[in-house]
């Protein structure tokens, strides 16, 4: 396995939400009613729900991507608040995989890898030293110098996903990661999130519709109407692997 | 990968828009390049012809926008001459004439002084001789001129319907005056109809007189100079320094170049801006993707000027080396070498870099601007 990732201490809580709301006064809609989440170091989590559930809020929230309306985000024991931005706090702490990958299309894998690393003090030729060696990690070598429309699906996910680990982030966020990709090539990535947890003790929290997806995390994190449910049909519990 | 790499990547992304905004901005930058050029080389060219021979002050008639309407009588230098520390003063005549040159009429300029005047010290014979007292129905033609019209020492020439003979060819150091025509002073006052008047008077002062005589107290002492009635012989001295400031066909051309080249910065500048505002609207989803991965607001923003600034530096070089062609094009052309001279000077390079720079920021101020306001959540889920 590629050094490219540390490995990390498992166990202590790495992320959680106190009595987490989230309104859309436009709309007049509360997504999300007081969530409680916890999240320990290392753990492979993933969110499920119907649509409308409010598991693609709650990410955001996690992810710094949107400000709760009451309640808190804590990453580390460190409220959101306290970091000096929620730049600051993706760049560092997080590393996001979305459903359409999201690639530049101008730059090729190894340009793509490197674009977060504009934010950190990483001199170019170590950049592009730390993105191989990401592609690497990703099975990506070979196609290093191909632009995201010369690439499969899949193997534009991977190069999305060696992307999410440029800064070296504490916790891995995925919304929908297999969503756009047929069932064998969701496999694959389902094989790599697992290499990344088991082999270098990523902590992964996981969006998804996927039942597949959600077999391979370690815990399912069931919501409905904005609310933690027991699972699928049952309200106000929570559901371990 | 360098963040410079990165934005260059960018603008090969359209790459039929970019390169229609570098040429936007490469006409206007060429073009405010090319009138900047012309005007201050005019500038240079005028003031340089009056320092380099010494001349310390330069006297035209009080309120009299035109140096050509410029209306003084000859025997104003004799007061001059008389004031202390005034070490010489020649009077000078300038007009400009059409001239028919097979079958086109082109502009003349020309110049009366008299023979022996320190003025002629600026003239270096190329062919033939200066003109002296003694001389009646002479021209000497400066090199530029003398081409155009292919001309030669013994030729005759027409001017205002008189006949001249060509005694001489001579060469200037200043560009202009290459283009012209010198007459001995009497000679043009009689062709012209201004007997015992002139446009102006240069001046020179004694470098050995005392430090009681300075260039300013000697030109007020010329303002101030009155007839046998008191009345004030309405002079307007300026010391050769000020000359560029002061003189209003330098102002004009000065004015012009700057307005023509206004306009076309604002054409370049509103291209810019579109261009740059469409390429913020067609990434909004990518632009938010960036700050979801943590780029912050600042690197957003150099994001979008850092193209923009590309755009117009490139623009503004390709227009440059298209205004210096131009120019050296039309330093060749008949109709036009006579007052336009081939080279572009430094400083209006780089006054060119400096407003493709100012417009780069004009342009891409507001677009960058509207791509920090984007959050992340409202660009994932725009359409």
């Amino acid at each position: 396995m590629s050094n490219a990732v540390r490995n990390r201490p498992q166990g202590d809580v790495l992320m959680e939400t106190v009595d987490l709301v989230r309104d859309y006064p436009d709309g007049n809609v509360r997504a999300l009613q007081g969530v409680r989440f916890v999240v320990r170091r290392g753990e492979y989590v993933a969110i499920m729900g119907q649509s409308g559930s409010g598991k693609s809020t709650l990410l955001n929230l996690l992810g710094g991507l949107d400000h709760p309306t009451s309640g808190e985000v804590r990453f580390d024991g460190r409220p959101l608040a306290d970091f000096p931005s929620l730049d600051a706090y993706r760049s560092s702490q997080i590393g996001f995989v979305f459903q359409s990958f999201y690639l530049l299309p101008t730059l090729n894998a190894i340009q793509n890898v490197q674009v977060p690393m504009f934010e950190t003090s990483v001199r170019p030729a170590d950049r592009a030293r730390r993105a191989a060696e990401l592609l690497g990690l990703v099975g990506m070598t070979k196609r290093a110098t191909h632009r995201p429309h010369q690439l499969s699906v899949g193997e534009r996910q991977r190069v999305a996903i060696a992307r999410a680990l440029a800064n070296d982030p504490g916790l891995l966020l995925a919304d929908e990661p297999t969503g756009a990709l047929d069932s064998r090539t969701g496999d694959a990535i389902l094989e790599l999130f697992d290499k990344l947890h088991r082999e270098l003790g990523m902590t992964l929290i996981v969006v998804t519709h996927s039942e597949a997806v959600a077999a391979a995390a370690e815990r399912v994190f069931w919501m409905r109407d904005g609310q933690e449910t027991h699972g699928p049909d049952h309200l106000h519990s929570s559901s371990t692997r | 990968m360098w963040f410079s790499t990165f934005l260059i990547l960018n603008l090969f992304r359209r790459r039929a828009r970019s390169l229609l905004t570098m040429a936007g901005m490469a006409i206007a930058i060429g073009t405010t390049v090319a009138l900047l050029g012309i005007a201050e080389s005019f500038e240079q060219s005028t003031v340089q012809s009056f320092a380099e021979r010494g001349v310390d002050i330069v006297v035209l008639e009080k309120g009299v926008l035109d140096q050509l309407s410029c209306d003084l009588h000859t025997e104003y230098g004799d007061r001059i001459r008389d004031l202390p520390g005034v070490a010489g003063v020649a009077p000078g005549l300038l007009e400009l004439v059409d001239y028919s040159h097979t079958g086109t009429v082109m502009s003349v300029l020309l110049q009366g002084w008299e023979p022996g005047t320190f003025l002629l010290e600026g003239l270096v014979k190329e062919k033939g001789r200066l003109f002296d007292e003694m001389d009646k129905g002479v021209v000497l033609l400066g090199t530029n001129l003398a081409d155009v019209l292919k001309k030669d020492v013994g030729d005759v020439i027409e001017i205002q319907r008189k006949q001249f003979e060509v005694i001489g060819v001579v060469k200037s150091f200043n560009f202009f005056e290459n283009g012209c025509a010198f007459l001995p002073l009497a000679e043009l006052q009689e062709l012209m109809g201004r007997s015992d008047s002139v446009t102006g008077f240069s001046v020179r002062l004694d470098p050995k007189a005392g430090s009681d005589i300075t260039v300013e107290g000697v030109r007020q002492e010329i303002e101030e100079l009155t007839d046998d009635t008191g009345v004030t012989l309405g002079m307007s001295a300026v010391a050769t320094q000020d000359y560029a400031n002061q003189s209003m066909h330098i102002r004009v051309v000065r004015a012009m170049a700057w307005a023509m080249s206004l306009i076309a910065l604002v054409v370049g500048a509103v291209g810019t801006l579109n261009t740059m505002l469409m390429s913020v609207v067609e990434r909004i989803k990518e632009i938010s993707i960036l700050r979801a991965i943590g780029w912050k607001r600042g690197r957003i923003a150099w994001m979008i000027l850092g193209e923009c600034f590309l755009l117009s530096l490139v623009g503004a070089l390709l227009g440059t080396i298209g205004a210096a062609a131009l120019l050296k094009w039309l330093a060749y052309y008949p109709m036009t070498r006579t007052f336009i001279q081939g080279d572009l000077p430094p400083i209006v390079i780089l006054k060119g870099l400096a407003l493709a720079s100012a417009v780069a920021l004009f342009g891409g101020g507001y677009p960058a601007w509207r791509a920090t306001r984007l959050t992340p959540v409202e660009g994932l889920s725009h359409e």
